[in-house]
């Protein structure tokens, strides 16, 4: 292992005029890296991928990378004009797992899709999937406390989820005013008259998303909205059984379409 | 389609996630191993075996590495001759008893403090277990590669003098040409020495400034170790960078694309979650420091005792641990470690499953 590799050192160190691509490379990595994290907080897109608390971790990453992209690039614009290779540079050999290249080109690569593709908001078909709840599995987020805004009109989709974990008797609200918006989810086996008003909830990034929703009736004669459209629900509270279980139920609904949110998630 | 972009919001969330805690995981790895010395370090360390295996899982704190590093510090730790326990002991709890895997795990299981605690606390059971049952062994020789006992094994004078550390290594590591050429060339020297050392990212990285500090006690001039600092950066970054982008893949494909119902049934389990959640972690290699968020994509469907086991069990032992581990101990030991650790952290977490929360 170590013989073999002297003479080639020897050999190869003369030829100083070649260009030191391994530190280009790096530093192409970092700086498409730190554009791609600068380009997902312009857009606005971070909020589809992160809890807000963590986006200033995001933004220090941008700076590191991009601090250490550019101090790379300038590594390079020093080899470059003393036509003489740095030892530090090239002697990166280490004992890793995947090939030098192999790593190089990933990163570069999902630096370039990431510079391209705009990510999107999970859909209607993604909640259905992971299984929308009106109570918070055991697993989910169960906060100690939580303070609850003023009038049951300015609790979001997720305060009301809270509240009918303290205390789920649905009966308990009836009467009460919704104003509340999200995005349609059709639930298969419910008449057509209902369909789930739906957001997600984020406790950290989008990967650990998960849907919440309330039931919504519709008014005689309105047409059930397409799922996937962002709504504002406005109407008053009520009891309904629905999948053989007594539920919370928004009646006498009135539909307001809006744009979707430029942040979709609930927290 | 929808499913397409659903994973791959996902792999960019983990993505962007993980990264920041990344650079700050190579940043202090970066900057410790450069300002640390563990030769002071080991001269403090207590006799005691209980207290030196407790000892060697807490210096975690001292070098914040995950995984990635800590198998060449723990080897560097073994030829300096750091005691079994204390090496053992390094070498599976650092990855996560760091502060920044700790901070990490924190900001993803806030909601589940438990997992925070226990995620350390069983790390350090088992690493204490595992270095004292290792330390049985009064010869480790024969657990250990050949090239590295050649090294132990000389005659020693005092292991706290890092000049004749160089020069044993040296001689040992270079056979004819370089170990002649110790005050000539340093650059040769060094590329030498990078070739053998597989993993010491300090030493490989930057060799010239490494030779010196061994030779003359002083430290380089500061920009120089800054230099060193950066290249080191990116070296681990390359690194790890495209292990946790395969590890994103495969989270976010698992998310999409296998029906729910398997992973419902497989997470609900107390036993076969942890099963699945301990191969899970062997297969993925993902670097402790992120590794908590690409956990927290299951928190939903699966126990809190398999979550753990995937974040207690993956440092200590994965597929890209082995390769590492082989640089230090002989296959038939990986086997007994390996087998060990899974054990251990089965039970725990097992009996975490069963008794509590």
């Amino acid at each position: 292992m170590t013989s073999p590799s002297l003479p080639r050192r020897r050999r190869r160190l003369p030829k100083t005029q070649r260009l030191p691509w391994q530190a280009i490379v790096d530093s192409l990595v970092m700086l498409l890296w730190g554009l791609m994290f600068a380009r997902f907080t312009v857009t606005g897109h971070l909020y589809l991928l992160l809890h807000p608390d963590f986006m200033w971790l995001a933004h220090l990453a941008m700076v590191i990378l991009l601090i250490l992209g550019i101090g790379r690039l300038n590594q390079v614009w020093q080899i470059i004009r003393q036509k003489q290779r740095q030892e530090a540079i090239r002697s990166q050999e280490h004992f890793a797992l995947l090939p030098r290249r192999f790593s190089s080109g990933l990163l570069l690569t999902v630096a370039l899709f990431g510079m391209v593709y705009t990510p999107r908001p999970f859909t209607s078909e993604t909640a259905f999937q992971r299984g929308i709840t009106d109570v918070l599995g055991q697993t989910r987020s169960r906060p100690e406390r939580f303070v609850l805004s003023g009038s049951p009109e300015d609790r979001s989709i997720v305060d009301w989820i809270r509240t009918l974990n303290v205390y789920p008797e649905p009966d308990a609200y009836a009467g009460q005013g919704v104003n509340v918006s999200g995005f349609v989810t059709h639930m298969p086996g419910w008449p057509s008259n209902m369909f789930m008003i739906t957001r997600f909830v984020l406790t950290c990034c989008a990967a650990d998303a998960y849907p919440v929703g309330l039931p919504v009736e519709l008014p005689e004669g309105t047409p059930r909205p397409e799922p996937d459209t962002w709504l504002e629900v406005e109407g008053s509270m009520q009891t309904d059984t629905l999948d053989d279980t007594r539920q919370l139920v928004i009646g006498s609904a009135t539909l307001t379409e809006i744009p979707q949110p430029r942040n979709p998630f609930e927290y | 389609m929808v499913q397409l972009n659903n994973g791959i919001t996902l792999f960019l969330s983990l993505l962007v996630e993980a990264m920041p805690f990344l650079l700050l995981g190579v940043i202090f790895s970066s900057v410790l191993l450069l300002f640390v010395d563990e030769r002071k370090l080991l001269g403090m360390l207590p006799r005691n075996v209980v207290l030196a295996s407790l000892a060697g899982s807490m210096i975690g704190f001292m070098f914040p590495v995950c995984e990635c590093g800590n198998v060449p510090v723990a080897r560097r730790l073994l030829m300096k001759g750091a005691p079994t326990a204390v090496a053992m002991g390094y070498l599976l709890a650092a990855p996560t008893v760091n502060p920044i895997v700790f901070w990490a795990t924190w900001m993803a299981f806030r909601d589940q403090p438990e997992i925070v605690f226990l995620r350390v606390g069983f790390t350090m059971i088992i690493a204490t277990i595992i270095s004292l049952i290792f330390s049985r062994q009064r010869d480790m020789r024969p657990f250990l590669q050949d090239n590295l006992t050649k090294l132990m094994g000389e005659p020693v004078d005092s292991p706290a003098q890092g000049g004749n550390g160089l020069k044993r290594r040296l001689g040992a590591t270079c056979p004819a040409p370089a170990s002649s050429a110790v005050p000539t060339s340093p650059l040769l020297q060094s590329g030498t020495f990078l070739m053998q050392a597989p993993g010491q990212v300090l030493q490989l990285d930057a060799p010239p400034a490494q030779v010196m500090d061994q030779l003359v006690p002083s430290l380089p001039p500061l920009k120089d170790r800054l230099r060193m600092m950066g290249d080191n950066m990116v070296l681990e970054l390359r690194e790890l960078g495209s292990v946790l982008i395969i590890g994103s893949a495969i989270a976010a494909f698992v998310q999409v694309a296998v029906p729910r119902e398997i992973i419902l049934s497989l997470g609900q389990g107390p036993i076969t979650s942890i099963l699945a959640m301990m191969t899970l972690a062997w297969v993925v290699s993902i670097c402790s420091t992120v590794d908590s968020f690409f956990a927290l994509s299951f928190a939903s469907v699966f126990t809190s005792g398999s979550l753990l086991a995937f974040l207690v069990f993956g440092p200590m032992v994965d597929l890209k641990n082995i390769s590492l581990l082989l640089t230090v101990f002989k296959g038939r030991t990986i086997v007994y470690l390996s087998v060990l650790v899974a054990q251990l952290t089965f039970l725990l977490t097992l009996a975490m499953n069963l008794y509590g929360g």
